[in-house]
């Protein structure tokens, strides 16, 4: 077995661009696909018709209360030129008690930006007007002390869960691309005959299954671990500290991976075919499987029910689980068992199929 | 040694192989005659416990193939139709492993590796990978790592298919010396009759997935003992001149090949004066006449009325 294991290898080290490729895709695509900047700060150009200056500092200082978002002041002129000249996608600009955007193009960090404005704006009249009321008291420090902290974990965290998503799912996605792709080799030894070779050997049957799908196991997991690794580094997301949790969702996910292409393979014989066969397969899986937008924008109930079929579904919820929860090893437990029951399934009918041909 | 009885292979609905019985002595040297899609590879998978057979047994030293496949594959050898290498690793790499996987290592396997490149004649191309190795190369590569683990019964699946007659040469001397001196039992197929006749000791004859004759080489040829084999070049082959050798007399089969007849002929009838006749009527000029002795390609002629290389 370790003779087949270490064989395949030799043999990938010899064409070892595939996987390169697609752990620089998955790079490339996360990185422009979110339209993600290097620092995770997002800086808004601020500015006010109608406020005094002090006013608007004011605002600003209330605003720049979070982390990862930064308030600039601007001029109504400079943010429609800016905006004009495709500069920046979008300002704001504060009225007394309400604020406004001034949109060029569209952006998805308008929503994590008014979620936080939003929220900066209701507490304060709401105090207002309470102060109001009861002049004199100092409710207030207290009231956006505790307003700050709930905000910096949501209007952040809409910004932060979508990065999340598009890192873990276009890994997973490459992944199995790559896998899928390197999986061929079994077929070609097949149909070389190299295959009877090794039937031949002393080496049993069950030896050689394990030797190959050993090292996909392994490619595939230590490609997912990279492109996490590098990603989180580079957008600078929290990657917690649930290793192992994160390692059980990966390595169940990386089983049903494999077993699909054994099935795949088992299916569709002809390399030729193949190859045309796994980037449709894949690109579709990880489109119904939410990996390219999040599932919740789709509300079709049969899409719905596809996606619970499609292992990289169960593994993004899995990671992104394990990544952002502080206690995620039950809650794992149904994505990673799904995994494995899939990769069970698809492994035993694909194997039995594969052993119905033999090359002669 | 080795015992085939009734074997037969049907795929979906086409009949593979039928009704086809054969055995191989220790240290024998047997041929698997046939043309393309006779059923030859099939027979051999079968017989190297690749493919299951539809009906038949195949015993080795008494003891039945398809249940204890591990008595068999020990000590055998398989050279596949088509090269079974990995193109991308070097032909010494591919030793190396094929070595492993028996069992050797280290200055055992090592020298085993180089006795069986000397064998073959790559000592110095051993390190090239062999994607760059010619069509002869690769042949013999394909071989050499079936010998890594000594078998003592070696099955070659057309081993010369689609080679320069240098190379082919090399590879049939280099089989003859496996069975004369290191004694090793060969079953050697192929379509090439004069590779068979050469090499083999007793052939089988097969067609259509039969067995249509077996025994030794002048068994074979004593076939033809009533018979015997005219060739006539011509400079051109005319359909009205084949119709009257066809209608003739005498004549049995008749098969055409470029500027050649060949005919196969009842022995003692005297016919050389009646074929220069009907060259005349039809205007076909004979260039040359000659009486054969029978070769096994004359054999299978005459068994099936085709050529081996249709
Ligand atoms: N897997 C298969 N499915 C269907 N028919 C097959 C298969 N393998 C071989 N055959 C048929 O069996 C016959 C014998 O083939 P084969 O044993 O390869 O002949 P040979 O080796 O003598 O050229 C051919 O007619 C071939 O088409
Ligand atoms: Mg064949």
């Amino acid at each position: 077995m370790w003779n087949v294991f270490l064989l395949q290898w030799k043999r990938l080290l010899k064409k070892p661009f595939l996987v390169f490729l697609f752990i620089g895709l998955t790079i490339l695509f996360v990185y422009f696909m979110g339209g993600v900047q290097v620092n995770s700060t997002l800086t808004v150009p601020v500015y006010s018709e109608s406020l005094t200056e002090g006013e608007l500092d004011d605002w600003l200082g209330r605003l720049n209360e979070g982390e990862t978002l930064i308030f600039e002041k601007t001029s109504a002129e400079t943010a429609q030129e800016d905006i004009r000249m495709n500069e920046i996608s979008f300002a704001m600009m504060i009225e007394e008690d309400n604020y406004q955007f001034l949109v060029g193009r569209d952006s998805q960090q308008i929503a994590a930006v008014d979620q936080h404005a939003e929220q900066i704006f209701r507490e304060y009249n709401r105090l207002d007007a309470i102060q109001d009321e009861f002049p004199g008291t100092d409710i207030e420090v207290q009231e956006i002390l505790s307003v700050q902290v709930e905000n910096e974990g949501t209007g952040g965290g809409g910004l932060e869960s979508y990065k999340l998503a598009l890192l873990v799912g276009m890994t997973l996605y490459f992944s199995a691309y790559s896998v899928l792709f390197l999986q061929l080799n079994l077929i070609e030894e097949k149909r070389k005959g190299t295959w009877n070779r090794l039937i031949y050997s002393p080496v049993t049957k069950i030896q050689l299954y394990l030797g190959y799908l050993l090292h996909y196991f392994l490619v595939g997991s230590i490609q997912i671990i990279v492109s996490v690794f590098i990603l989180t580094k580079l957008l600078q997301v929290d990657l917690g500290t649930n290793y192992y949790s994160l390692g059980i969702v990966i390595v169940s996910f990386i089983f049903a991976t494999v077993s699909l292409g054994i099935l795949l393979a088992a299916l569709i014989p002809s390399p030729q075919s193949l190859q045309i066969v796994i980037p449709i397969v894949a690109t579709s899986m990880a489109m119904l499987g939410g990996a390219f937008w999040t599932l919740e924008i789709v509300s079709n109930r049969f899409l719905l029910f596809i996606a619970e079929l499609i292992p990289i579904k169960h593994g993004m919820d899995g990671m992104i689980t394990a990544i952002t929860q502080p206690e995620p090893l039950r809650e794992i437990l149904q994505p990673a068992g799904i995994l494995v029951l899939m990769g069970i399934l698809f492994m035993a009918i694909g194997i039995n199929l594969m052993e119905r041909v033999v090359k002669i | 040694m080795l015992e085939v009885k009734n074997l037969k292979k049907t795929f979906k609905k086409t009949v593979a192989v039928e009704d086809v019985d054969l055995y191989i002595e220790e240290g024998e040297s047997v041929g698997l005659l046939g043309p393309n899609g006779a059923g030859k590879s099939t027979t051999i998978s079968m017989i190297s416990t690749l493919l299951p057979p539809t009906k038949g047994t195949i015993k080795y030293k008494g003891k039945d193939v398809l249940k204890n496949p591990d008595e068999l594959r020990p000590i055998l050898g398989v050279v596949p139709q088509d090269i079974a290498i990995y193109g991308e690793l070097s032909a010494y790499a591919n030793m190396k492993f094929f070595g492993k996987i028996y069992g050797l290592s280290g200055s055992q396997l090592e020298k085993k590796i180089q006795e069986i490149l000397e064998l073959v004649g790559l000592s110095d191309r051993q390190k090239d990978v062999v994607d760059t190795y010619s069509g002869g190369m690769k042949r013999r590569i394909n071989i050499a790592v079936a010998l890594m683990h000594n078998p003592e019964f070696l099955i070659m699946d057309e081993p010369t298919v689609g080679i320069d007659p240098q190379s082919r040469n090399y590879i049939l001397n280099m089989v003859k010396r496996l069975n004369g001196e290191k004694g090793i039992t060969i079953l050697y197929t192929s379509h090439y009759m004069e590779e068979v006749e050469k090499l083999c000791d007793r052939v089988y004859i097969m067609d259509h997935g039969r067995i249509i004759a077996s025994g030794t080489k002048e068994e074979l040829k004593n076939i033809l003992s009533n018979e015997e084999t005219i060739v006539i070049e011509v400079a051109e082959r005319k359909q009205a001149f084949t119709d009257l050798l066809v209608s003739q007399k005498g004549i049995n089969q008749v098969a055409e090949e470029e500027n050649n007849y060949q005919l196969i002929v009842s022995k003692g009838d005297q016919l050389l004066g009646e074929i220069f006749e009907q060259a005349r009527q039809t205007n076909v000029k004979i260039k040359s006449i000659h009486i054969q002795t029978p070769t096994l390609e004359d054999v299978f002629l005459h068994l099936t009325g085709r050529k081996l290389r249709d």
